[in-house]
């Protein structure tokens, strides 16, 4: 990859990640000033509008890896593998956030740190996934091996997830848990709150593609200084 | 095709002779299964729970600690003379490979699974309801499933610094629908209810067995190609 | 005049380890019966290099062919047209060396082993030993089983990595006649290796390698055995 197109790559990531980030602070001030409150829950449901597109761009960024990860294993190019990368890294960032906020949250508004909410519950070991992910990534002796292993582990996790999710919803319909964010999304909706939270969903989508452009080109630099310092040597 | 079965046939050949002359997993696995079940009685306040509401839940993760002590040594021999090489380089497909150490690992798990049973069902005197068939057709497939998965996640660990310690973190997210079907039949079965409640929890831990073995039968090539 | 067609042609040979390069383009052609003898110091890449030529290593550039097939490193039916013996003897220690064949034997498809495996046993001198686990053979008694794996499955291209390295000589002797009717009845090998005496005497093709490349390569006839040893550490140096 050219340093043109990796500067160029960089100029656009950070452009998109500053609009992500204005973005999501124009949400935020939506969630608590603008938007009119739900009647059961009260305040404490403003949360569903960073919490749900959190989650989304974590899903979001995992299926992206492991679809530059099949390719890469199929097509062995190397810009998938990096593109596979950068995916994860976002995606665990989006993770962690989601992870920490959430039960900080939970004991504000609703006295409890953890119920096994299943979107909080499959966020929580796709983040394992992620790092299971990384684990093998950098523990190999000879780093395409660890591009592979990383891959693998990424197709199983994608294959699994399904089957995760189904088996999380049922075990919740057994064992009813307190209700703390009803996860209606979606078109029912009434108006403004599902406007804020399409906007909110817009803002870290943008947020997060600029971080992964941003993570792509600067694995793109690595793997250019990485060839000069062969050559040179 | 028959030459494709017969190499899997004689790499579970290979695996089970070895098992037999070393006996290294297969005892490892049978002592941790007996000595959880003492564990677990001096860890349980039998006064306040009854080992029957709990024992399914016990069961699958006995099993599932077990499984990994054992499956996680499955390349171990063949990584000792350069072996697993060698199988490499024959003519025998990966996946014919995979399917063979597969198979073999469920050879031995199987028996460790209904040993588990067997014990708890001693040590605390469980009633295993209504229909034991079922219960071990859903140990049956559980075991397949968690054989699937950590024989290929046995090869990638094997090839990495942290060697089998890595095995849990890989693993264990990906078994949580194995271990809430499973349980959740299990839990079933003794309480005493009907087949029919637990027919759609079987038929997901076939899902997941089926698809757990192909994913692996694919993958298996991209790890152990060099 | 009917054109050989060769059996192992490589072409612009790279393998990378990270950032190591181990071999550094390498170009070989090898005509059937002949017997090449790779040279080198210990990190020239030769096992590497050989590794490539059979399938265990997938080159990071370059391609090699067997008899015009480009090697897919996805399984193919050119495996079985390959044997390898390097110092890991790819035996099972808890086998007996019958068993080990058996296995091997099974895996490349051979339907006669009951006749096959006591016959190779025979050729390597272990048919009294048949029935003992591998972990209690001698090192020179296990490298001879893995000769006669190597070879159980009477391969076109046999390939050999240090094969004389830790042999007793009762052993060396069976390598030796091993070797020598190999090239005899006109299989194709290639044996890197550090004897330099044992490989010139068999060899009908001669390779020095140098840091991932080969610095000379040659029939026999253009060497000259009394002054090859010089050569050989010319070659190396310069």
């Amino acid at each position: 990859m050219s340093i043109t197109s990796i500067t160029g790559m960089r100029r656009t990531g950070t452009g998109l990640a500053v609009v992500g980030l204005l973005g999501m602070m124009f949400v935020y001030w939506l969630a608590f000033f603008w938007v009119s409150t739900e009647a059961s829950q009260g305040v404490s449901q403003r949360i569903f509008y960073v919490h749900v597109p959190a989650a989304w761009t974590t899903f979001f960024a995992f299926g992206l890896c492991a679809l530059t990860s099949a390719m890469y294993l199929w097509l062995r190019d190397e810009r998938l593998d990096r593109a596979a990368v950068a995916a994860a890294e976002g995606g665990m960032i989006f993770g962690t956030i989601m992870l920490t906020t959430g039960p900080l949250w939970g004991r504000i508004a609703w006295g409890t740190y953890w119920t096994w909410e299943p979107r909080l519950t499959l966020t929580l070991l796709l983040w394992f996934i992620f790092l299971g992910y990384f684990m093998v990534r950098s523990s190999t002796e000879n780093p395409e091996k660890g591009k592979r292993f990383a891959a693998v582990v990424a197709i199983v996790g994608a294959l699994d997830i399904p089957f995760i999710h189904v088996s999380v919803l049922w075990f919740r319909s057994l064992h009813p848990q307190p209700v703390v964010v009803r996860p209606e999304d979606g078109p029912a909706l009434p108006g403004d709150m599902l406007t804020l939270l399409l906007t909110s969903l817009a803002a870290f989508t943008v947020l997060f593609l600029g971080l992964f452009m941003l993570r792509y080109a600067l694995e793109g630099l690595r793997r250019e200084l990485d060839v000069r310092a062969r050559a040179a040597a | 095709m028959s030459l494709y079965l017969s190499q899997i046939r004689v790499i579970v050949w290979k695996d089970l002779l070895l098992e037999f002359r070393t006996r290294e997993r297969i005892v490892a696995m049978g002592a941790f299964a007996v000595l959880s079940g003492v564990l677990f009685n001096y860890s349980l306040d039998t006064a306040r729970v009854a080992p029957q509401d709990v024992a399914a839940g016990l069961i699958w993760m006995t099993l599932v600690f077990g499984g990994l002590l054992g499956v996680g040594r499955t390349f171990y021999l063949e990584a000792q003379d350069g072996a697993m090489q060698g199988v490499l380089m024959s003519p025998a497909p990966k996946d014919a490979v995979y399917l063979g150490k597969t198979l073999a690992n469920f050879t031995l798990l199987f028996p460790v699974a209904l040993l588990v049973l067997g014990v708890f069902w001693l040590f605390f005197g469980l009633d295993l309801g209504s229909s034991p068939g079922m219960l071990v057709l859903a140990l049956a497939l559980g075991s397949l499933g968690f054989v699937a998965l950590s024989t290929l996640f046995a090869a990638v660990s094997s090839g990495t610094h942290m060697g089998e310690t890595l095995l849990p973190i890989l693993v264990f997210p990906l078994l949580v629908p194995m271990v809430i079907y499973g349980a959740g039949a299990t839990g079933r079965i003794m309480v005493g209810r009907p087949v029919e409640e637990v027919t759609g929890n079987i038929q997901m831990l076939a899902a997941f067995a089926l698809i757990t073995l192909a994913a692996g039968a694919v993958l298996f090539r991209f790890v152990v190609e060099d | 005049m009917e054109a050989t067609r060769s059996v192992i042609e490589a072409r612009g040979l790279v393998r990378e380890y990270g950032p190591v390069v181990a071999v550094d383009g390498v170009d070989l052609v090898l005509d059937e019966g002949e017997f090449l003898v790779i040279f080198g110091p210990n990190g020239a890449g030769k096992s590497s290099l050989l590794g490539m030529l059979g399938g265990a290593l997938r080159p990071t550039h370059g391609t090699v062919s067997i008899r015009g097939t480009p090697l897919d490193f996805s399984d193919g039916d050119w495996r079985r047209r390959v044997g390898v013996l390097s110092h890991k003897g790819f035996l099972y220690a808890h086998l007996t060396a019958e068993e080990n064949l058996r296995f091997y034997g099974r895996l490349f498809g051979l339907r006669d082993l009951d006749e096959r495996i006591p016959e190779r046993l025979a050729r390597v001198g272990l048919t009294n030993r048949a029935r003992f686990e591998v972990r209690q053979l001698s090192h020179g008694m296990r490298q001879r089983l893995a000769l006669a794996r190597a070879l159980l499955h009477d391969p076109d291209l046999v390939l050999l990595d240090e094969p004389y390295t830790g042999l007793d000589p009762s052993a060396a002797s069976v390598l030796r006649d091993v070797l020598r009717e190999l090239r005899d009845g006109h299989r194709t090998v290639v044996m890197v290796t550090h004897n330099l005496t044992e490989g010139l005497k068999l060899a009908t093709r001669v390779a020095i390698q140098v840091a991932g490349r080969l610095a000379w390569e040659g029939p026999t006839t253009e060497v000259d055995r009394d002054t090859f040893d010089t050569f050989y550490h010319e070659v190396v140096e310069g």
